[in-house]
Order: structure tokens, then C-alpha cells, then sequence
């Protein structure tokens, strides 16, 4: 055999190699000017979401702002409350700096989990073919035929919603969209010939599969974790809006449920605009930094669904 | 595998699908704990003799396989029951709230399917440009912000601060419409409609931008157009000739999307109290209203399968290449 020895090559080298190509690929996203404002709004949000509780002036939900002897209430932008009040007298900018975690826990977590079924499900399938291919396929199928957001509305009327509970039901139906574009990215790589000849010289499924397919299919799974992690910011944020969403927390989508129930949507744009341009800025970054990503991967995209 | 195989194999998949998501949907309102009928029962207020009474109204008293086997009969011959909460069908409740979600919905796509896609054809032919760059820019921030935060945003613009458009519902509070003609044409029902029409083409302007973008961009550089440009046709015959190639995934696309289309705008109907089907789940789960709910999911999820049917069965009778095997 000549010098190229494909079993040389480590676990350790290929880690190298594949975080090498990950700055490289984040270098030349960054070169696009979308994609730079959207992974500067994304460093904010992870920012607020890790430390946002803590430099929040009030505590969300306790404090109530008080003005002489009253209940601030509905109050516009003050020096004390820097974004105004809610109609239960509580600190909106506390409110909107606390809110970014729960967000971001949902997002995040939905995200990589929706990713890493996806990409598994749809490695195997494309791997294996046949009937496990016909089998998962099917399966996902019935994913796409249950409606996501009525199915949660239904599940979280019954289960105490929290948010691992709505991170979980998230995962459940979100996998499918990776797992259809990865199956069949896999179906073409593993008719090339590095793959074939791993398998004639004896590497076992698993490893063929791992060690030689996946890495070429990682750079559409991370596009679409990307993507997942946008999908499952809208769906929590939507469930919170209509009134299913965690009770415990204050998240975005729950800030513009209160404002909403309320009724003080006529009046309090202060109590409105920070949670509703927070969703909307952090969810639009990510899909520019997506789509700028996708320019690159390319993976002549399969154009359905979400 | 001829066309004619394909089809019923494909339609075959599609009962099956339908049968086994509304065992889906049968058995996740009577698996999870506390159980859908119970609050029924819990209020107190019945006497014994009542309870039975409703009970028996519901085929509550009958064995699990009973009343499964009855629900998908009466599921698919459309007999959704009574309506706990209203004590009317729900088949009254459920099919005027679809109709309101079409009226709402079909022209908005179908206004966004045609500009978008004209825009999107635009843009990838005159790749670079600033059209180009703006329009994906912009159309992205619409597709990835969440639909009723747009709404909001509108809401609070044009209703509470200017004051132009009213902010709640489908007909003015006074308004007492008979019929569809009277219900749909008028100014007033103009004006409740004008902000989720808006809402709901922005936030779908940006698949099909991008699909019609794509499209053309990778077929400018094949070879049938520099045959074309050889024969000496015009940009904008070329561009014509590209569009019409481009065409086949913005047909699927448009299918797949108008089977979303009555789970997605859930949201978007209680932001603007539209009396649709997504708001009427929104109010029978909060009610507890069961026969209404399980209804209103079996719609969504019909809608979906029937259209994704309709989109692989167009995909096969347009692109001959994917009639003949891959399928």
C-alpha cells in the first residue's frame, strides 16, 4: 500500500484535524457581515443568559418597585426602573436580563438534542439502509404527520411544564429535520471508494460508520443543530406565550404572555419591546450565522419543512 | 415502479400515517395522568344519576377498545361529538374556525409564493448585488423571528400607537354578518384583516425567496442556459427558461407548507383573537374541552399528511426523473 494509511490516523489527529477545519469554516463565516452581527448578538445572549440573573437590579419576580407609599405600577422608563414597570409593579429590565436564561436553557439544550438524534437516526438509517432505513423513515414520517405545537399544548396540559419537561418534548419533535437531510447526505458519501475499501479491509460497521462516514456528513449536523437551536428558541418561546410555558421562570416568551393577558399591550411598549426584540434579534442571528454557514457547506440542501 | 404503483404505495402510507397519529393522539389524552374526562366529573356539581348520564354521552362506560374502535369511526366519517364546554357539536365549532383559518391563510401564501419567488428568481440571477444581499437579510429576520412577535410588533405600531387598524378579532364587535359573502366582504373585515395578512407574509416570504434564490443561482451556470444564451435569447428569456426550471421544489414546497400552515399560525391567531382553528385548540385545551381538542389535532395532523401525499405525488408528475426509481 502506498504512503496514505487511513488507520494511522487517531482519534486524537482526527479531533485536530476536525478543530482545525471548525476555526477555519468560523473564520471565513465571520467574513460575511450578517453572519458577524449575528454571532455578536449570540455572544450578548450567551452573556445574559450565564450572568443575567446576577447584575438584574431586582429580583424578577419578588421585588415589587414601590414609589412613596404606592405600588409602582405601569410606570414608563425611570432612573429607577431603567425599562419601567409591569402592571404587577415588577422591574421589566430585571425581568428581560433574568428572562435571557431560561431562553437560552431551551434553546440550547433543544438545540444539541434535536442535533445529536437527528444526526444519529439519520446516520443509521442512511448507514444501514434496508429496513432499518425503511423502519426509521416511517418513523419520522409519523414525527411530521404529529404537529408540534398542538401535540406539546396537549402533553404540557397535562405535565407540569418545566423546562427540561419542554426542552424533552421539543427534542421529541424536532429530530426529524436533521435526521432526513443527514440520511441522505450519508446515502451518497458511502458509495465513495475511502468507504468501501475501509469495509474491504475489515473495519466493522461501526467503526465505518463513525471513523469514516459521520465526519464527512459533521459540518450539515452542525448547520442544523444550529438551526434546532433557532427552531426551539420560536417553539419555547411560543409555548411560554400561550400560557404553557414554565411557571416558575421568567422567560421572554412568558414576559409577553403577561403583557398580553394583561392587557397593557395597549400602553406599555417598555414592558413589551425589550422581551419581543430579545426573541426576535437572538433567533435572527442565529439563522444568519446559519445561512452564512450554509453557503459553505453546501450540502445541496434539501429544501422541506420548518 | 410504475406512476400508478407509486401512487397507492404512497397513499397506502398515508391512511396508515393518519391511523396510527390518531392512536397517537387517542392514547396521549388517555395515557398522561389525570385523565381527559375527569375534570368533567371532579366539578361536584353532578349528582350521581348525571355523572352517569354524561358519562354514557361520552362512551365513557364502555371498554378502552370500545370506545377507540368508535373514535376512529366517527373520526373518519367526521362525527367529532358533542362539545363539553358548548353543548353543541364540534363539528359546528371546528369546520366554520377552519374556514376563517383559510380565508386568513391561502391568500397569504399565495400572495407570498408569487412575489417571493419573482424576488427570489430576481436576486439569484443578479447574484452579488445589493437586491440580493438586502432581500436575504431582511426576509431572514421575518422568517426567523417568531410570527407572534411580529405580530405584537405590528399590533403595537398600527393599532395602539397610530390607531389605523383595529387590533382584535375578524368583524367588528357590532357587526352581526350572515353568510360567508356578507362575512368576508366587507371593509370592516378589511381592516381586522390587514395586520395577520401582513404578519403572516412576511414570515413566509423568506422560504420561498430562498428556495427560488437557490434554484436559480445553481442553475445560471448549467449548461441548457448557455445553450439558450448561445441562441441568443435575452437575459430576461434566459432568466424566464431558468424560473421555469426552478419551479418543481417551489410547487412541493408550496404543498408541504399549506399542510403546516394551521399549526404554525397558532400563535398568530391569539395575538390577533382570529377566530380560526389554532385559537379554538388554544381555548378548548385551556377549557378542558376535549372532543373539540382531539378534533382540532386530527384536522392539523390530516392536513399535513394529505399535503405531504399531494407533494410527493406532484414531485413525481412534474420531474420524470423521480417518477422512474428513486421513489
Amino acid at each position: 500500500m502506498s504512503g496514505y494509511n487511513l488507520d494511522a490516523d487517531t482519534a486524537r489527529d482526527r479531533l485536530r484535524s476536525e478543530f482545525g477545519r471548525a476555526r477555519r469554516t468560523l473564520s471565513v463565516v465571520l467574513e460575511d457581515n450578517a453572519a458577524k452581527v449575528g454571532f455578536a448578538i449570540i455572544v450578548a445572549f450567551g452573556f445574559l443568559g450565564l450572568f443575567g440573573p446576577y447584575i438584574a437590579p431586582y429580583a424578577p419576580i419578588e421585588d415589587t418597585l414601590r414609589q412613596g407609599g404606592s405600588i409602582m405600577r405601569l410606570t414608563s422608563p425611570s432612573v429607577k426602573a431603567p425599562f419601567g414597570t409591569t402592571s404587577f409593579g415588577k422591574d421589566v429590565l430585571s425581568q428581560f436580563l433574568a428572562g435571557a436564561r431560561p431562553t437560552l436553557i431551551v434553546g440550547l439544550f433543544g438545540g444539541v438534542g434535536t442535533g445529536v438524534v437527528g444526526f444519529l437516526v439519520g446516520l443509521t438509517s442512511g448507514y444501514f439502509g434496508g429496513r432499518v432505513d425503511e423502519f426509521l423513515m416511517r418513523l419520522t414520517d409519523l414525527t411530521f404527520a404529529l404537529p408540534l405545537l398542538p401535540m406539546a399544548l396537549v402533553i404540557l396540559s397535562f405535565v407540569t411544564p418545566s423546562i427540561w419537561v419542554i426542552t424533552a418534548v421539543l427534542v421529541v419533535f424536532l429530530w426529524k429535520m436533521p435526521a432526513r437531510v443527514i440520511r441522505s447526505e450519508v446515502i451518497t458519501v458511502k458509495e465513495r471508494t475511502f468507504v468501501k475499501s475501509a469495509r474491504a479491509r475489515g473495519a466493522g460497521h461501526t467503526r465505518t460508520m463513525f471513523l469514516h462516514v459521520a465526519p464527512n456528513v459533521l459540518g450539515i449536523g452542525f448547520l442544523y443543530t444550529a438551526y434546532a437551536v433557532g427552531w426551539s428558541i420560536v417553539a419555547g418561546a411560543s409555548l411560554a406565550f400561550l400560557g404553557f410555558g414554565d411557571p416558575t421562570t421568567t422567560s421572554w416568551g412568558r414576559m409577553l404572555q403577561q403583557v398580553f393577558r394583561s392587557g397593557a399591550i395597549r400602553t406599555a411598549w417598555w414592558w413589551v419591546l425589550p422581551p419581543a426584540l430579545g426573541i426576535g434579534a437572538v433567533t435572527t442571528a442565529v439563522f444568519l450565522v446559519g445561512r452564512a454557514f450554509e453557503e459553505i457547506v453546501n450540502p445541496d440542501l434539501q429544501t422541506e419543512q420548518e | 415502479m410504475t406512476f400508478r404503483r407509486f401512487l397507492a404505495k404512497r397513499t397506502l402510507i398515508a391512511v396508515v400515517l393518519t391511523l396510527i397519529s390518531v392512536s397517537v393522539i387517542f392514547a396521549t389524552l388517555r395515557l398522561l395522568p389525570a385523565g381527559p374526562f375527569s375534570g368533567l366529573v371532579a366539578s361536584g356539581s353532578l349528582t350521581p344519576e348525571q355523572v352517569e348520564q354524561v358519562r354514557a354521552m361520552y362512551g365513557l362506560d364502555e371498554p378502552m377498545y370500545v370506545q377507540y374502535i368508535k373514535y376512529i369511526q366517527n373520526l373518519f366519517t367526521l362525527q367529532f361529538g358533542i362539545s363539553i364546554t358548548q353543548q353543541r357539536p364540534v363539528g359546528e365549532i371546528i369546520i366554520p374556525a377552519l374556514v376563517n383559518t383559510l380565508v386568513l391563510l391561502l391568500p397569504a401564501l399565495v400572495a407570498t409564493a408569487i412575489v417571493s419567488s419573482l424576488a427570489g428568481m430576481y436576486a439569484g440571477w443578479n447574484r452579488g448585488s445589493w437586491f440580493e444581499q438586502s432581500s436575504i437579510v431582511v426576509t431572514t429576520v421575518f422568517r426567523a423571528t417568531p410570527i407572534f412577535v411580529t405580530g405584537i410588533l405590528l399590533l403595537i405600531v398600527f393599532s395602539y400607537g397610530l390607531d389605523w387598524l383595529p387590533a382584535f378579532g375578524m368583524r367588528s364587535p357590532l357587526a352581526n354578518p350572515q353568510g360567508y359573502a356578507e362575512t368576508y366582504l366587507s371593509v370592516d373585515f378589511l381592516k381586522h384583516y390587514l395586520l395577520p395578512f401582513t404578519a403572516t407574509v412576511l414570515f413566509y416570504s423568506g422560504d420561498f425567496l430562498m428556495l427560488a434564490r437557490n434554484s436559480v443561482v445553481e442553475r445560471k451556470g448549467s449548461e441548457f442556459l448557455m445553450l439558450h444564451r448561445a441562441k441568443g435569447l435575452s437575459e430576461m428569456e434566459q432568466l424566464g427558461r431558468a424560473g421555469r426550471n426552478s419551479l418543481l421544489p417551489l410547487v412541493t414546497y408550496f404543498a408541504l407548507r399549506t399542510g403546516m400552515l394551521f399549526q404554525g399560525v397558532i400563535t398568530l391567531e391569539v395575538v390577533f383573537a382570529w377566530p380560526g382553528i389554532g385559537r379554538a385548540l388554544v381555548q378548548a385545551i385551556l377549557q378542558q374541552d376535549y372532543p373539540t381538542v382531539q378534533a382540532a389535532v386530527f384536522i392539523m395532523a390530516l392536513a399535513v399528511i394529505v399535503m405531504n401525499l399531494t407533494a410527493d405525488v406532484a414531485y413525481a408528475k412534474l420531474d420524470p426523473t423521480v417518477g422512474a426509481g428513486d421513489v
